[in-house]
């Protein structure tokens, strides 16, 4: 059986049983991969899953139209498993029905903890991308005023249209920093100083709790290496605090916790 | 007939850029291709469609549209002059042009915008017939075509199987343009290559029928489901136009700007007790179709979309409105029969 | 090429470099005041910014810092073990250690953005700090044009 046979076939079960009323998974809109919704046992021959789909549909358990439809299941590779782990780990789940995927095998309907188990023992090592890394190495190589250009030329791009925190399943504020004005603090204009706050504070908010799934950047309609800021900091918390978010639905946030010997060389 | 060989539209911008023109063509930058402001020595691409639109050209992303200065109590204005420079757009798709028409009508409806005007003014459009379109165009379901020329002008046209372009003026901005490129250009002869194919993929009048019908249908519902709630696709839009006003200032001066903003974020409607009457994303897609294919055209005779499909291509959920209106059409033909 | 240097080194000392030092209520507030009642000479190029504590201190700040024109940013609190709210610091210093870090990838880098402990007993320590912090931004040089924060409306 193909894993996409195996996934409809789990689905329609989990359809049938009730285990769940709402199956978020992919489907084929031409050439292209776009999100599955399916509530009827007989409706499950839309979904399919192949290298193509990329999408972490984890974004889509914090949609409040989604969730009045649960119980969910969802079709999820390993970003995706990593993803609703963290949201298991600041309380934003308490369950989850997965049907696992992987890049070389379908896993079945586990919960929580069993993806997480999974997680830990077939996905311990997922790495970035060597592109990634040497062209995060490049951009250290650079002088500061040469990576304040090429950020600015970068972040010169964006439009604001928020797709990057759209995409991120982990972006779940009820109310976006940007969108608060009482003060204003970061300027709403797609203008230099607007852009810089919003990209940094996006990325800033993702720091300890990124895992690196790629969403953010593959929104980006203006084409922004937002991982490239993601990177350093993923590497960055797991050099200073040993963290690796996306395995533990128990760990304690990175920057919401501390240790009295965590590293202070760089205070005087 | 004036020609340019298909390796000279570089010659093309520099010799435009030295006529006094701000050049902005289709440019790679990483894994895309995107119009922008044209620079000595950057090749131009005119293959891929490019992935932003021209409109942030004429009506860019954040403008200054009032600047004062601030002293205690008191505040003074100061000039804040339109930006509306000498421009040249190269190698814009017609589906593009075409927008800039339908924008005219908005910013020339109840209140002449001077800035748009100025802007347009003060620019013109050498669009390129398009020689290829991918699965996401869709011009000739929303009355345009691959070779369109509303909206240009002037028309570049690949020539001898792409290995020219034919350069051809189509009013006075196009001929002073012409006049101003005459170093690049050779008269001679070529035979036009064919425009690309773009099968229609539903019929515009049935959805703006339907949509006067169906402000209430399960079909938004489904829709508001899988979208994320960003604001690539109207970013991407060439005729989507809503604004936002913002102040901002320091202590010594402020600006008054005016900046994109689309539907599809959910402040966009956002009432400051905390209401929003536009509670979802359902709600949101709707007003979205609803204004592109049934209010534009009641108000100005036309539709707010010309296909070009860059809201399908960049949407992270590669939801598609024309896959809508598609679907709307084939609902439609059902019903009636 | 001699007179070029000499140039540039009148430039470097003409150069007054704008530096915004947030710093906490109970440590290095009280440092600060007690460099003044002791009247200790520092460099006048530090603008203090009082808060109630450092883990109070939002990156925002830092960054809005920035974008009205610092050419560097002092971040300064209590030593560990002593914040008046018990743990303010600690959970602030978790947040530096990676700001930091995103602020030098994004071209401000560790010539611009200081973190210190000066505790209310320790004004010589926070003069000391000041003008050390300041000859340093100066041979570092103004951060426009390539300031990427900015705000240019």
């Amino acid at each position: 059986m193909s894993t996409s046979e195996a996934i409809r076939a789990d689905a329609a079960r989990l359809l049938a049983e009730g285990r769940a009323k709402l199956v978020i998974g992919y489907r084929a809109r031409g050439p292209h991969r776009a999100p599955a919704f399916v509530s009827d046992p007989a409706g499950v021959d839309v979904l399919i899953y192949d290298n193509l789909c990329k999408q972490n549909l984890a974004v889509y358990l914090r949609k409040p139209e989604v969730r009045s439809r649960g119980p969910v299941a969802v079709v999820a590779p390993p970003a995706v498993m990593r993803s609703l782990v963290v949201l298991a780990a600041e309380s934003q789940l308490t369950e989850a029905t997965v049907l696992a995927v992987g890049p070389d095998a379908y896993h079945g309907v586990l919960d929580l903890a069993g993806a997480a188990a999974l997680l830990k023992e077939k996905y311990a090592d997922l790495a970035p991308s060597p592109e990634l890394l040497e062209a995060l190495a490049k951009l250290d190589a650079m002088s500061p005023q040469e990576r304040a250009r090429f950020w600015t030329d970068q972040f010169a791009k964006c439009t604001r249209c928020y797709a990057c925190r759209a995409a991120c399943p982990l972006c779940y504020c009820a109310r976006c920093i940007v969108e608060k004005n009482v003060p204003q603090w970061i300027s709403t204009a797609a203008a230099q100083h607007g852009n810089f706050a919003w990209q940094i504070i996006r990325a800033f908010h993702q720091a300890g709790r990124c895992t690196l799934c790629g969403a953010c950047e593959a929104a980006c309609p203006q084409g922004i290496p937002l991982m490239l800021l993601n990177l350093a900091l993923s590497e960055e918390v797991a050099k200073q605090f040993g963290e690796k978010p996306g395995y533990d639905p128990a760990a304690k946030p990175v920057i919401g916790s501390w240790k009295p010997d965590d590293d202070q060389g760089f205070v005087r | 007939m004036k020609i340019l060989d298909a390796d000279k539209l570089p010659d093309l911008a520099a010799v435009l850029a030295a006529a006094g023109y701000r050049v902005v063509a289709p440019v790679r930058d990483g894994a895309q291709v995107r119009m922008a402001e044209w620079k000595p020595g950057l090749a131009i691409d005119a293959g891929p469609i490019p992935a932003n639109s021209v409109k942030e050209f004429l009506f860019p992303r954040c403008e200054v549209i009032a600047r004062y200065s601030l002293d205690g109590d008191s505040f003074a204005p100061q000039p804040a002059p339109v930006d509306a420079p000498k421009t040249a757009v190269l190698a814009v798709r017609p589906c593009d042009a075409a927008a800039m028409v339908a924008l005219d009508k908005v910013f020339n409806w109840e209140y002449r915008d001077d800035a748009w005007n100025a802007r347009r003014e003060a620019t013109t459009l050498v669009a390129l017939v398009c020689a290829a379109a991918d699965d996401e165009c869709f011009c000739t379901s929303v009355g345009g075509a691959p070779d369109a020329r509303l909206g240009a002008d002037a028309v570049l046209r690949c020539a001898d199987g792409a290995s020219k372009f034919i350069l051809e003026a189509l009013g006075e901005k196009g001929q002073a343009l012409l006049a101003a490129a005459a170093g690049v250009l050779a008269d001679g002869d070529a035979r036009p290559d064919p425009p690309a194919s773009v099968p229609v993929r539903f019929d515009s009048k049935a959805v703006t029928d339907w949509c006067g019908e169906n402000f209430e249908s399960p079909l938004w519902r489904d829709l508001g489901l899988a979208c994320l709630g960003c604001g690539s696709c109207a970013y991407a839009c060439p005729v989507c136009h809503c604004f936002d006003i913002q102040d901002e200032g320091t202590r010594s001066e402020a600006v008054r700007l005016r900046n994109w903003d689309t539907c599809g974020l959910a402040l966009f409607t956002q009432h400051s007790g905390g209401h929003n009457p536009r509670p979802d994303q359902a709600a949101r897609w709707r007003q979205r179709v609803m204004h592109k294919f049934r209010y534009f055209v009641e108000r100005f005779g036309g539709l707010a979309c010309t296909g070009c499909g860059r809201c399908a291509r960049l949407c992270p959920a590669r939801l598609a409105i024309s896959q809508v209106c598609r679907e709307i059409d084939e609902a439609r033909k059902a019903a009636a029969k | 090429m001699a007179q070029t240097e000499t140039k540039t080194a009148e430039a470097a000392a003409a150069f007054q470099p704008r530096i915004v030092a947030f710093v906490c209520n109970w440590c290095t507030y009280a440092g600060a005041d007690l460099a003044g009642t002791s009247r200790l000479r520092y460099p006048p190029n530090v603008r203090i910014i009082k808060l109630p504590c450092t883990g109070r201190i939002d990156p925002l700040f830092i960054l809005k810092a920035f974008e009205g024109g610092a050419d560097a940013v002092l971040v300064s609190g209590c030593h560990p073990g002593d914040c008046h709210y018990t743990s303010g610091n600690y959970h602030a210093r978790r947040r530096w250690a990676l700001f930091r870090r995103l602020l030098d990838l994004t071209g401000i880098d560790e010539r611009r953005l200081f973190f210190s402990w000066v505790s209310a007993a320790e004004g010589q320590k926070f003069a000391d700090l000041v003008a050390d912090i300041t000859e340093k931004v100066r041979a570092a040089g103004p951060l426009e044009p390539a300031n990427p924060a900015r705000r240019r409306l």
